[in-house]
């Protein structure tokens, strides 16, 4: 009986529509708005900048001021390439217009001032473990930077990948934004690396492998995987791929880029340890402390090394 | 007798050409690792784990001069897609961008340069481990693949 369907698939269309809508409605950080005004700590908005990694993204690439945050960097993931957006404080170009509110909750929440989502490439994932007082620092730093104009060009993702609104669904399966919660029982020197590693330091992101909508494996967390920018591995930082390295070991690392039996960090993590080497030292003894608490996880399988010539 | 063997030998290898080239890997990457252990040597010093020895400064310097010195021939178009043993590759971009590639070759060939003659004691050594560590990683960010 169409002419009785067709009415009752108009209802289910405008339901499915609608729940599509609600569903994947970007909404901005409740309270961010509301926040009573506070003097910002310059001084940690910069150990929280250097904590974050914002300039591994954000500066202009292939030029040596990593405050220069006029963005542009290509980041390639298998859903297309990202291009780092320009987060200088640039009123036309940056964000030199945006609320602290506005901020925050792009931050925390992954949501744009014009109420939508921005792509996980943006490790907000991470950053929502943040608190807000640091944020707001962060913020406050940034103002400080010199603005660089410059509109970024916009990302090159295909369909269905480019339509923000599914990133909504993307956050309500994999996207916590629940707050740190220190464990008590722990040193203080270990929730405070356990916080910058989770939060800011946004480690698992690239140390963890990822599902084919790209959620992060929770239980394979910091276990390694397959590099997300494209060729090469991403090594295992828990206790099974780091056991013989001391606390010592990760902290000098993360200060020099220097391995204990005397190799460099490459790839992805040399910029990474443009950031580290910039922290407090107590800050970065913190996060060896954490990472060397890590359970041993095994991580997703290796490729197979390759075989000699001649040997099939 | 002996050429006999010597051509027993390659032909079980393979041709002399395919030869070469696994060669020039295994050359390579010793010499990479060469580097490697050396400024391990010199990080076990600034971290304490070992008191400062100039002779091992010494020799940890003249490898790296030799390094700088063989760089350019390391990484013939020859082994490009080579197989490699071990953790890491070279990135093709070593071939894609070659002028990048050598721009890092003398960088690096400067700064250890630079370094000659100047660590004498533990501060110094500290001071000029964290700029050439940094050459190190400069080029592997770009030109090194980690596999494993």
């Amino acid at each position: 009986m169409p002419r009785r369907i067709l009415p009752a698939a108009l209802v289910a269309a405008a339901a499915g529509i609608g729940l599509y809508w609600w569903l994947t409605a970007a909404v901005p950080l409740a309270g961010a708005v509301t926040a009573p005004a506070f003097t910002p700590d310059i001084a940690n908005g910069e150990v929280i900048f250097n904590a974050g990694g914002c300039a591994s993204c954000h500066a202009v690439p292939n030029q040596p001021d990593r405050l220069k945050l006029g963005g542009g960097l290509a980041i390639p993931s298998p859903f297309g390439t990202f291009y780092a957006p320009n987060i200088s404080p640039d009123p036309t170009d940056g964000i030199g217009r945006w609320s602290e509110a506005d901020f925050i909750t792009a931050v925390m929440r992954g949501v744009s001032p014009a109420g939508s989502h921005f792509f996980p490439a943006f490790p907000y994932t991470s950053y929502a473990h943040a608190q807000p007082k640091d944020v707001r620092d962060l913020f406050a730093y940034l103002k400080t930077l010199p603005p660089v104009p410059g509109k970024v060009r916009d990302h090159d993702v295909p369909f269905p990948f480019n339509i923000r609104r599914n990133v909504g669904i993307w956050k309500l399966l994999f996207f916590d934004d629940k707050p740190f919660v220190p464990d008590l029982s722990r040193s203080a020197a270990w929730n405070r690396g356990a916080y910058l590693v989770n939060s800011f330091g946004h480690c698992a992101e690239c140390h963890s492998p990822r599902n084919f909508l790209g959620g992060i494996i929770a239980a394979q967390r910091f276990a390694g995987g397959p590099n997300p920018e494209g060729e090469g591995w991403v090594p295992n930082i828990t206790e099974k791929g780091l056991s013989d390295w001391s606390e010592k070991d990760i902290a000098y690392f993360l200060e020099t880029g220097q391995t204990p039996d005397g190799d460099s960090a490459g790839g992805a993590m040399t910029r990474v340890i443009k950031n580290t080497s910039q922290l407090p030292e107590a800050d970065r003894t913190a996060i060896a402390t954490y990472i060397k608490s890590l359970p041993p996880v095994e991580g997703p399988p290796r490729p197979p090394k390759k075989k000699k010539e001649g040997e099939g | 007798m002996k050429r006999s063997i010597v051509v027993a030998g390659a032909l079980v290898l393979g041709l002399g050409a395919v030869m070469a080239e696994p060669d020039q890997v295994k050359d390579t990457q010793t010499m990479m690792k060469g580097n490697g252990k050396n400024a391990g040597a010199l990080a076990a010093m600034v971290k304490g784990e070992k008191p400062y020895d100039q002779a091992t400064v010494d020799a940890a310097i003249k490898q790296f001069a030799d390094t700088a010195a063989k760089l350019p021939t390391l990484f013939p178009a020859s082994i490009k897609g080579k197989p490699f043993d071990g953790d890491y590759s070279p990135s093709s971009k070593i071939w894609e961008d070659k002028a990048g590639f050598d721009e890092h070759i003398a960088s690096f060939a400067k700064v250890i340069g630079d370094a000659k003659g100047k660590i004498t004691d533990l501060d110094t050594l500290k001071a000029q481990l964290s700029v050439i560590g940094k050459q190190c990683g400069g080029c592997h960010e770009t030109f090194r693949i980690k596999k494993t």
